[in-house]
């Protein structure tokens, strides 16, 4: 089966990669890659709690 | 906010919810906007078919379904000439890229070029509105006026440098301008455009189970019962129930992921227990294809009791219909009405087009709401907006763990957090995007993205216009940009991740 990957998607916000298989005219599996880490978790480790929502407030 | 509040027991003012209400309702309402317009308007619109347009023929269109003041004949000429001159010029600027001419596109010509003027209407109207965040948050994006316990704002209706009478007055003039675009074009818009792509009623349904924590409290935040858009899980598309939430039975997968547990590829984590253990062990770019047996996203995989949960619009809209919200009720059945088609079709990639749309129509419409009880406080005298109580640390337990659960435009957004010696020492963030972008769990279910892209048709596979249609239905935020600077040189670093 013929397989495609659309990377980037764009009009989205951030970076997002769709692989999928077509046959006969119709996508028979698809997978989903988010492919940029994030990793605000780690910023926010030992900071103050009360500054927790200025780095957080947009994810 | 909600996260560390809870943590610390702490109870923001009245005046504090109808601000972060207001924010965040205006935020609902232009990213909705932006979203069917900028982000998925032209999966539906070809710019093509506008150049090929009758402006007197679009203006006949355009009053038909709104009384919208910017209909005329020569209104959709100028439109037109000005995108001529782009093509003409080779400079197609916002639309270089695009599948134009798909076989899949089906709108007449004039809806091309009514919606294409739109397109460019909501941009000068979406930067109007959000001027509600600079009048209570400072400054858009990343609104500077939150607080623990409340929100910087300081609010006395006869003072010049507070929140006053005028800040009230413009609060009110710009929520009428969101009204009356949303209720004169979005709507109508959608509704127009959609009665050309019935055929997408039937596709890219997913997953059939939703979640939505709730959103915009009408009494104290705890109160969770008393949500404007309510609480509560459907699962198999059965609106004929709708389960409580429970935050416990929430947990993320990392077997796809390229993270690692200790426990295990195969462990479920609850958050307050999160790790962000990033291991990358993907293909180096440039490849082909990742290889999907394997791990192949950044994307954990949250789950709940197990199963896969779509979030966002759709699934705040079909919570609240299935409890008979009265105005999200009105407002979807009035567009099913009008699409001629039952219930059964919000379970699809129009649906979650449209339910997009219908809940910009409600919160646009509280906003005015929400403004008149602020606008009621203040008349009181009441101007409190902070409680500093629990400002101070040492007022705070030696530990303490919280969680906050929000409903972002893009669906269910959760932060835990557990608290130690003043410090944050967990933070975990289970985003919307995370839900919905997820990859496949320790069960090899697929996330909501891979199942409703199933079944769908793919004319070209060399512009698979209608698989965009599908992921942008969504409204995908991936990662939102993290740039790192640092002080010493001032230098801008870039994270690759590779």
């Amino acid at each position: 089966m013929p397989k495609i990957a659309i990377d980037p998607i764009t009009r989205i916000e951030g970076h997002l990669r769709i692989e999928a298989q077509v046959d006969g005219g119709k996508v028979q599996d698809a997978w989903a890659s988010g492919t940029m880490f994030r990793g605000i978790e780690l910023i926010l480790k030992n900071r103050d709690p009360r500054d927790a929502w200025a780095f957080a407030q947009r994810i | 906010m909600r996260a560390v509040e809870n943590a610390l027991g702490i109870t923001i003012p009245d005046n504090a919810r109808l601000v972060r209400n207001l924010i965040s309702g205006i935020q609902y309402v232009q990213d909705h906007t932006i979203h069917f317009y900028h982000l998925h308007g032209l999966d539906w619109v070809d710019i093509t078919g506008a150049l090929k347009a009758d402006p007197a023929k679009t203006s006949q269109l355009a009053q038909s379904i709104s009384d919208w003041h910017n209909s005329s004949t020569v209104y959709f000429k100028g439109v037109q000439d000005k995108l001529k001159s782009f093509v003409q010029s080779g400079q197609l600027g916002l639309f270089a890229n695009g599948y134009w001419g798909h076989p899949a596109y089906k709108l007449p010509p004039e809806a091309d070029l009514m919606a294409v003027a739109h397109y460019l209407e909501a941009l000068d109207w979406q930067r109007e509105v959000i001027r509600i965040h600079a009048i209570l948050g400072s400054k858009n994006p990343h609104a500077q006026t939150y607080l623990v316990g409340g929100m910087a704002l300081a609010i006395n209706p006869n003072e010049e440098s507070t929140f006053n009478v005028d800040g009230l007055a413009s609060l009110i003039k710009y929520a009428d301008i969101a009204k009356e675009f949303v209720e004169k074009v979005y709507v109508p818009d959608l509704l127009a455009i959609a009665s050309f792509y019935k055929e997408w009623t039937e596709l890219g349904a997913g997953v059939g189970n939703y979640l939505s924590y709730g959103e915009f409290p009408n009494d104290s935040v705890s109160n969770t019962e008393n949500l404007f858009l309510p609480r509560g899980i459907i699962f198999n598309k059965d609106l004929t129930k709708v389960y409580p939430v429970d935050p416990s039975k929430i947990t993320e997968y990392v077997t796809h992921s390229w993270y690692e547990y200790k426990e295990g590829n195969n462990a479920a984590k609850h958050p307050w227990e999160g790790i962000t253990n990033y291991k990358y062990t993907g293909p180096k770019p440039p490849y082909q294809f990742l290889d999907t047996n394997q791990k192949y996203s950044w994307v954990k995989s949250p789950r709940y009791e197990d199963r896969v949960m779509e979030v966002g619009p759709l699934a705040r809209m079909l919570v609240a219909y299935a409890k008979g919200h009265p105005q999200v009720k009105a407002a979807v059945d009035g567009a099913l009405k009008k699409l001629g088609v039952g219930p059964e079709a919000l379970f699809s990639t129009l649906g979650r087009t449209a339910a997009r749309g219908i809940e910009a129509l409600v919160v646009v419409q509280m906003l005015p709401v929400w403004i008149g009880q602020l606008a009621a406080n203040i008349k009181k005298g009441d101007y409190r907006v902070f409680d500093g109580a629990k400002w101070d640390p040492s007022s705070w337990p030696k530990e303490a763990k919280g969680f906050g659960l929000f409903e972002a435009p893009r669906g269910a957004l959760g932060h835990w957090v557990r608290i130690k010696g003043g410090a944050i020492e967990n933070y975990q963030c289970v985003v919307p995007s995370t839900w919905n972008a997820s990859p496949r769990d320790a069960k090899g279910q697929r996330g909501p993205y891979e199942q409703a892209l199933l079944g769908t048709p793919v004319a070209e596979p060399d512009k698979p216009l209608e698989i965009l249609r599908t992921v942008h239905s969504f409204d995908p935020c991936l990662a939102c940009a993290v740039h790192v600077t640092d002080l010493t040189t001032n230098k801008s670093i870039k994270v690759k991740a590779v």
